[in-house]
């Protein structure tokens, strides 16, 4: 099945994104049937009349971002915006900087939370998350030897990956074909040898699936993978026992209870932990949830400012439903409440608008504090459970 | 469907074992009367509610399906806090998943609610030829231990309502004086009320 993965990695995933304006067949226009369609990245999507609409709209919005930013290519020069650029203002103190660096840093990130157009999403991904740097520390053919030296090779880690190649979207066009499953099995196995803690986690195949579709090539697809998992969130997110998954999952609890009070005392007189839905969330990073090209706007604002946007994020889709929320009284209702919304946001300006309009500041400083203070109430859970169990294991 | 005089009974549920042993396959069988060959893995859990009526009650099942990988059990407190009942699946043609599930059961009845009905699944049942773990050995296990057992097929459907049907007809409490071996159910008696799903 993996057979002449050699050659297969060289070449550039096919994927038109440039697929014409979708057009419901008149009948679904008297009706409020439930049609289906397939969106930008291949994904087959049930909607209504109404989230095929927004769709065009939002197709439309993608073109026009386009042309923004071939406007401003033409003004301030090809690729100006893979210049080095300045991480936050305060700098700008410090450093020697000059004003049309500070200024293009400023555009830049005005125009990536309005969106990167499809086809320049590799590029100036590679270079806004540092994948682009990470890549130029090691020889050229690091990710050809990597996949040379692994070939073959059997881990607990690559019996996982390949149980879940077939169950990583399947039905997606590209995803799940012969070459779909070997592209991304050599991503996640390759990941797996780079950084023997992490090895294999449920969950980055999902994310390593989307990166493929957007990057084009495997080798960028891995670069990504890393510079995220290394460099853009939290530590050992995907580790052992999920330990930076948990300290997220506390901050984010306090967070609610800050920005949106009335949901989080709501939701606490129900008992409802908010972890029981945010934990897909952030694991999969929206991958398992939203619309794809909702999903690839929130990555990438996260590329570019770093893995607090999942807060606001998800912050953003309670409130956008806060008043829907406050009048349940079942667990049962609120899943369905949060999993229509997040099924539904085809907008990805809708979500993006309240995520960093309506929820407030929300400082790296004191999200850093935030997860400073949780990590040893997470570490010393995780302990107590790992003592618990092996107490019965002494009982047996 | 009339509802009077139906005593609802909810109870939350939760599935655990190994990664691959059929959990989601199970709950969209009985949810959905569905069955996919290639199931996508589930990252964290995924909630459905479904209720069976069983005479005179109907149990409202709110079922927490979890995610196999080892590293994600450190979650799995957070879903079977509560729980009424519990069904630990496992592999029929893989003995590994039948000694995890052993594990789940220890784990269950040290920090799991004391009256937890917990059910023990044996699923993949069509898989004769490659089974690895007699029904007979995981039967003695789960008499010795109080646990519901029965063969399961998420992909035949074989068992998968017997299942639920069992589970519902010990609660709200276990009842340590019925036998924990499956009984013949009399099918006019029961039907399935209503269903939803979401996958979170």
């Amino acid at each position: 099945m993996y057979g002449g993965a050699q050659t297969q990695r060289e070449v550039p995933i096919i994927w038109d994104t440039r697929d014409p304006y979708l057009k419901p067949k008149p009948i679904h226009r008297k009706t409020n049937i439930t049609v289906k369609f397939t969106d930008l990245y291949g994904f087959t999507v049930e909607g209504n009349v109404d989230d095929v609409n927004v769709l065009n709209e939002v197709r439309e919005r993608v073109r026009q971002q386009g042309k923004a930013w071939w406007e401003l290519e033409a003004s301030k020069g090809a690729n100006w915006y893979l210049q080095p650029k300045i991480s936050s203002i305060s700098e700008v103190a410090v450093s020697n900087l000059k004003i049309s660096v500070l200024a293009n840093t400023l555009a830049l990130n005005r125009l990536i939370r309005k969106g990167i157009p499809p086809v320049l999403r590799p590029k100036v991904w590679l270079s806004v998350s540092g994948a682009a740097k990470k890549r130029s520390t090691v020889p050229e053919s690091y990710y050809d030897d990597l996949i040379k030296a692994v070939e073959g090779k059997v881990t607990p880690a690559t019996r996982q990956i390949d149980h879940d190649l077939p169950r990583t979207f399947p039905g997606h066009p590209w995803l799940d074909t012969p070459e779909g499953h070997a592209s991304l099995r050599r991503v996640l196995v390759a990941y797996s040898f780079r950084d023997s803690d992490v090895g294999y986690c449920q969950g980055l195949n999902y994310v390593a699936a989307l990166l493929l579709l957007v990057m084009k090539t495997e080798e960028d697809a891995f670069w990504m993978l890393a510079v995220l998992l290394e460099n853009v969130l939290v530590n050992d997110c995907y580790t052992d026992n999920l330990s930076g998954c948990h300290v997220e999952q506390r901050v984010f609890k306090d967070l609610l209870a800050k920005k949106c009070p009335r949901i989080a005392s709501h939701l606490e007189s129900m008992d409802f932990d908010v972890s029981l839905v945010a934990t897909e969330w952030f694991l999969c990073l929206f991958s398992k949830s939203l619309p794809s090209e909702t999903t690839m706007r929130v990555w990438d604002v996260l590329f570019n400012e770093g893995a607090k946007v999942l807060f606001r994020v998800a912050l953003a889709i309670f409130k956008m439903k806060e008043e829907q929320l406050l009048v349940t009284h079942q667990i049962g209702d609120v899943i369905s409440i949060l999993q229509s919304a997040t099924h539904h946001l085809f907008d990805p300006d809708e979500l993006l608008t309240v995520a960093f309009d309506k929820i407030g500041s929300m400082t790296t400083n004191a999200i850093t504090k935030q997860r400073k203070k949780q990590e040893p109430a997470v570490m010393a859970e995780l302990d107590q459970r790992l003592r618990r169990l092996n107490s019965l294991k002494e009982e047996k | 469907m009339a509802t009077t005089g139906i005593n609802y009974i909810p109870a939350k549920l939760v599935l655990l074992g190994e990664m691959g042993t059929g959990k989601s396959s199970l709950v969209l069988r009985f949810v959905k009367g569905q069955f996919f060959d290639y199931q996508e893995s589930t990252i964290g859990a995924a909630f459905f509610t479904q209720t069976l009526a069983v005479n005179e009650t109907t149990a409202k099942f709110e079922i927490w399906d979890t995610a196999g990988q080892e590293r994600y059990h450190s979650l799995a407190p957070m879903y079977y806090r509560g729980a009424a009942a519990a069904i630990v699946v496992y592999d029929i043609s893989n003995t590994d998943s039948f000694t995890r599930a052993k594990k789940w059961v220890e784990e269950l009845r040290q920090h799991g609610n004391p009256n937890m009905v917990i059910a023990l699944a044996g699923n993949k049942a069509d898989l004769v030829d490659n089974k690895q773990v007699e029904a007979e050995v995981a039967q003695t296990y789960a008499q010795d231990n109080g646990l519901l057992f029965l063969e399961t097929s998420a992909k035949t459907a074989q068992g998968v309502n017997e299942l639920f049907l069992e589970i519902a007809r010990r609660l709200p409490k276990a009842n340590p004086t019925q036998p924990s071996r499956m009984i013949v159910v009399d099918r006019s008696s029961e039907r399935l009320v209503s269903t939803s799903y979401y996958c979170c």
